[in-house]
Order: structure tokens, then sequence, then C-alpha cells
């Protein structure tokens, strides 16, 4: 099979079908773009409610128990899965660190013998609300704890916000690519209604199938390649320059994971594979259905 | 395979939906031979040979050629089945972007065959059909006969054993048709069977060769009898 042959066809494809070429390409393009935008800043709103997340603490109040209880405590809470780190603070350092926080007159505003001692957690920022919360109450259940104290609302709400947000950009995301292979799809349909006297003559000396249908495939992966360029392309310049000079108060949005390739890797890969996979379904469907005798 | 049908249509049933063409057909081919096909239009003539090169499938019975196994191979090996064949039709089916030559190459690249043997072979039947001047020709700068001519040297370029040829000279001057036959028979008599499907009365008479009809979705054969065509007395088996 001659790899020149489909190279050249490949492209005379996509010269013929010029309008239907052009609208796949853009469209796959706007997909892509969509996608690469969406990731950045998702990455980053993402990498920002991790870190609110880093702030929840999960805080333990004691009763006045023994060292025997305290360590007890401090096993099972060591021993809860989500739980990745238990600072003990005493009685003497929760009123030492209150000294620090108001200053030496503190004193005789609050009695510091009062104050409990207490265990603050850092839990795995990876674990949801509900994981959260059946923790909570399964420590408020052990023998000695007073009180457990954490911040459940803010968690919610950050939660549901990050939820939304993943769900709806996703789901808008993905809608436009399928839209684009399917456009993609229409116009190998098309090219191949265009050239179907190409087709029969070819299945008349006894060509393959799969080597009429690579010039077709080809062809699509040429627009993926296309699309895939201009996306990358732009995703540069919007966040480069654009963004930097017009919208400075965005701040800095890192490349996901610390490097370009990653986010502009994956953006061409996805825009290759979407050309690839639109045009071997039509090529596929519409040359078995081409016949010799019209 | 010890017999030298090269075509061999055994009790062959073929409807287009529910409206049977032919019932319950039998034909041989021999090696080398020539024959004709004729019957009025609509009758099945096309499809007979749609059948043998694989574009339809028989509802009943088995298409045997050469050692293909017509209604029971793989879609894989159809192009391998369509290589061994030559197939003209009346409609040119030339592609009108490249030249006399690349539309004969064509049927070489697509098999995938070196260069050089493409270049060489494509010169020959170029050759044979006499058309080896007009090789840098656009299709569109031949007269009707002359691009039938390179479809017939595209369809010798695989060196089929067997050329099938649906009412080639139905376009054509009778010039031009009589250039066609005497090509027709070269080829017949390097040893390549030829099936072709005519209406023309004239054409049959003046290169006669076995002359089968298909009538009421049958194929009979048929003889001279003076100036007419009769059935011929069917030989017991
Ligand atoms: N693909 C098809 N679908 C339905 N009917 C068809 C198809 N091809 C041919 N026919 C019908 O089958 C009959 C035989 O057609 P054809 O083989 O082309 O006849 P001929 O070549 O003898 O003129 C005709 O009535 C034609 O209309
Ligand atoms: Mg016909």
């Amino acid at each position: 099979m001659s790899f020149k042959y489909i190279i050249k066809e490949g492209f005379a494809g996509i010269r013929r079908a010029k309008l239907a070429a052009t609208t796949s390409i853009f469209s796959l393009f706007i997909a892509i773009l969509l996608l690469g935008i969406l990731s950045r800043v998702g990455y980053n709103v993402y990498v920002q409610a991790m870190s609110i997340k880093d702030l929840i603490e999960v805080e333990v109040f004691l009763f006045d128990i023994d060292e025997r209880t305290t360590d007890e405590i401090e096993r099972q809470l060591r021993a809860e899965e989500i739980v990745l780190e238990a600072t003990y603070i005493s009685k003497d350092s929760a009123s030492a660190i209150m000294r620090q926080e108001f200053g030496p007159g503190v004193e005789e505003l609050v009695d510091l013998n009062f104050l409990p001692a207490s265990f603050k957690l850092k839990v795995d920022t990876e674990a949801g609300a509900s994981q959260i919360e059946t923790l909570v109450s399964s420590i408020q259940n052990l023998r000695g704890v007073d009180e457990v104290q954490y911040n459940e609302g803010l968690l919610r709400i950050m939660e549901s916000n990050l939820n939304t947000f993943s769900l709806v950009g996703g789901g808008i995301a993905l809608l436009i690519l399928l839209a684009s292979v399917i456009l993609v799809y229409n116009t190998i349909r098309l090219t191949i209604y265009a050239k179907r006297e190409l087709i029969r003559a070819m299945k008349l000396v006894g060509a393959t199938n799969s080597f009429i249908r690579s010039p077709f495939i080809i062809e699509g992966v040429l627009q993926g390649v296309l699309s895939g360029l201009m996306a990358v392309t732009c995703v540069f310049f919007i966040f480069e320059f654009v963004i930097p000079l017009y919208l400075p108060e965005m701040g800095l949005l890192s490349w996901p994971f610390g490097s370009w390739y990653f986010l502009t890797g994956a953006m061409f890969g996805l825009a290759v594979l979407m050309g690839w996979w639109g045009s071997r379904l039509a090529a596929r469907k519409f040359i078995e259905e081409t016949y010799i005798s019209g | 395979m010890s017999d030298t049908a090269v075509i061999e249509l055994r009790n062959v049933s073929l409807s287009y939906e529910h409206r049977p063409v032919l019932k319950n057909v039998n034909f041989k081919l021999n090696n080398g031979e020539f024959c004709y096909l004729i019957g009025p239009t609509g009758i099945g003539k096309s499809s007979f040979l749609k059948l043998l090169y694989r574009d339809v499938v028989p509802d009943e019975g088995s298409v045997r050629v050469t050692d293909f196994p017509v209604n029971k191979i793989s879609m894989k090996q159809v192009p391998i089945l369509r290589r061994r064949m030559g197939i003209v039709f009346q409609d040119f089916q030339l592609l009108q972007d490249r030249d006399v030559y690349d539309n004969v190459a064509f049927a070489l690249q697509v098999t995938g065959e070196k260069p050089k043997f493409i270049k060489q072979r494509v010169l020959e039947v170029l050759g044979m059909v006499g058309l080896s001047h007009r090789r840098k020709n656009m299709p569109s700068d031949l007269s009707g006969g002359e691009q039938q001519r390179v479809v017939i040297a595209r369809a010798l370029a695989n060196e089929p054993r067997i050329l099938l040829a649906d009412e080639p000279t139905g376009n054509l001057d009778p010039k031009a048709t009589q250039d066609i036959m005497n090509i027709l028979k070269l080829i017949n008599n390097r040893g390549t069977a030829v099936l072709l499907v005519t209406h023309d009365y004239a054409v049959v008479k003046k290169y006669p060769y076995r002359t089968v009809r298909l009538i009421d979705g049958k194929v009979q054969d048929l003889a001279w009898k003076g100036d007419k065509l009769v059935p011929l007395k069917k030989e017991p088996v």
C-alpha cells in the first residue's frame, strides 16, 4: 500500500470538500479550545478549593481525663483512614496559645485553667463532607471526648460549588465534542459521496476496503491535527498574553500539573483522536455501502 | 476441482425485494471460452454479472468463479476475487481527474504492486488496446471508443482469467464497436475467458461465439439456424 498515495488523497479530500471541512475543523477547534480553557480554569479552581479544604480543621475537645485514656483516644483517632495527622494540645499549651494570641492581659478575662485539652486533626482533602460527618459522629462517641468542632457550612458550600462547576463544565464540553465528531463524520460522508466514482473504480479493480478507507481516515486525522494546532495556539495566546494584559485581576493561572505540555498535549491528542474517530465511523459505514453497480 | 469451468452457477435464484429476477439458474463458462449473454432490457443480465463480482449475493444456490465460492467468501476476500476478473461497463467509469496512464496504473497501485512493474505493465496493456501514444491525455480528450479501450486496458492490468463486459459497445458507433470487438477477440485468443453482455444482434452475428439468452429468469443456450438464433436442444447430462 502506497503511503504517499494515502497522504496525497487525504489532503486532496480536504481541498475538495472545502466548506464542510472548514466547518468541522472550526467546530472541533472550538470544542478543543473550550475544553482547554475549562480544564485550565477548572484546574486552578480545584487547586484553590483544595487549599481551602486544607484549612478545614476538626477539633476534638476532651474532658479532664487521665493520660491512658488520652493515649487511647489518640490511637483511635490515628486509626481513622481519613485522618492524616492528630496533634495533641495539652491544657498547658492551650493556655500558652491563648496568651500568645490575645496578649498578657487575657488572664483577667478568662480563667485559663478551664481551657480543655484537645486534638487538632488534619483530614485528607479528598474526603467528602459526608465522610467527615461520619468521622465526627464516631469521634463524638469515644469515651473522654467532650465536643467535636469543625466548619461544616464552608465545607458543604465549597463541595457543592466544585461539583456543579465540574458537572456543568464537563457536560458542555462533552456536548461540543460530540457535536464536532458528528461534523467530522458528516464531512467525511460528503467527501465519500463526492468521490463515489473513485470508490467504485477502486472496488472494481479489487482494492481492499481498508485501503479505500485510509485516505478518508487520514483526512479526518488531518482535520483533527489542524483543529488541535489552532486550539493549542489559542490557549497559549489567551493565557500568556490576553489574560495577563487585559484581565490582570484574574491573577496568574498556572498550567495544570506545572508544565505547559500536559494540557496542550492532551488537547492536541484529543483533537486528533476525535478526527480519527469521526472519519473512521463514516468511512466504515459509507464505503461499505458503496456498490460497484451504482 | 478438476473441471475446466472458470464460472459455475448452480441452482441460483435472485430476487430484489421479493421480485424474482433469476430462478434456479445453472450456467458454466469454460476456461478460455467466449460467450455472449443476450436478452431484453430489465431481464437481469447486469444482475447476473453482479452475482459474479459479488455486488449481490443469491437468495439460493451457489456461485463459483475460478476457485472462489463467491456466495460464501468473507468480505475480506471479495477484493481478491475481483482482482481475478476484469470488469467493463457501458459507462466508462474512468477517473476524470487523471490521465490515461494513471487511470490504468491505478488498478495496480491499489493492489500494491511495485512502481517498476506498474510502469512496464501499464505500457504493455495500453499497447494491447493500441493507445500507448495517448497515455498523457486526459479521458475527456478521448473519443468514446478510445475511453472504452482504456477501460479494457485497466481491466486487463491484473491479468485476469475472466473478462466481464456489460454492454461495452452500447454507446459506441459501428467503427468503434468493431475496434472493441477486435480487442476482445485478441484477449480471448490469448486465453482469457470473456462473458459479454450485449444488445447488439449485428455484433453477435458478425462475431459468432457461444450465445446464451436470459429469459423468464432462466439461462438458455442458443444456436444459429439459418438467419435466426433458436434454443439449442438440451443434451442429457
Ligand atoms: N438494486 C436493485 N434493487 C431493486 N431492483 C433492481 C436492482 N437492480 C436491478 N433491479 C431490477 O432487476 C431487474 C433486472 O435488472 P438488470 O439486471 O439491470 O437487467 P438488465 O441488465 O438485463 O437490463 C430490473 O427490473 C431492475 O429494475
Ligand atoms: Mg444492464
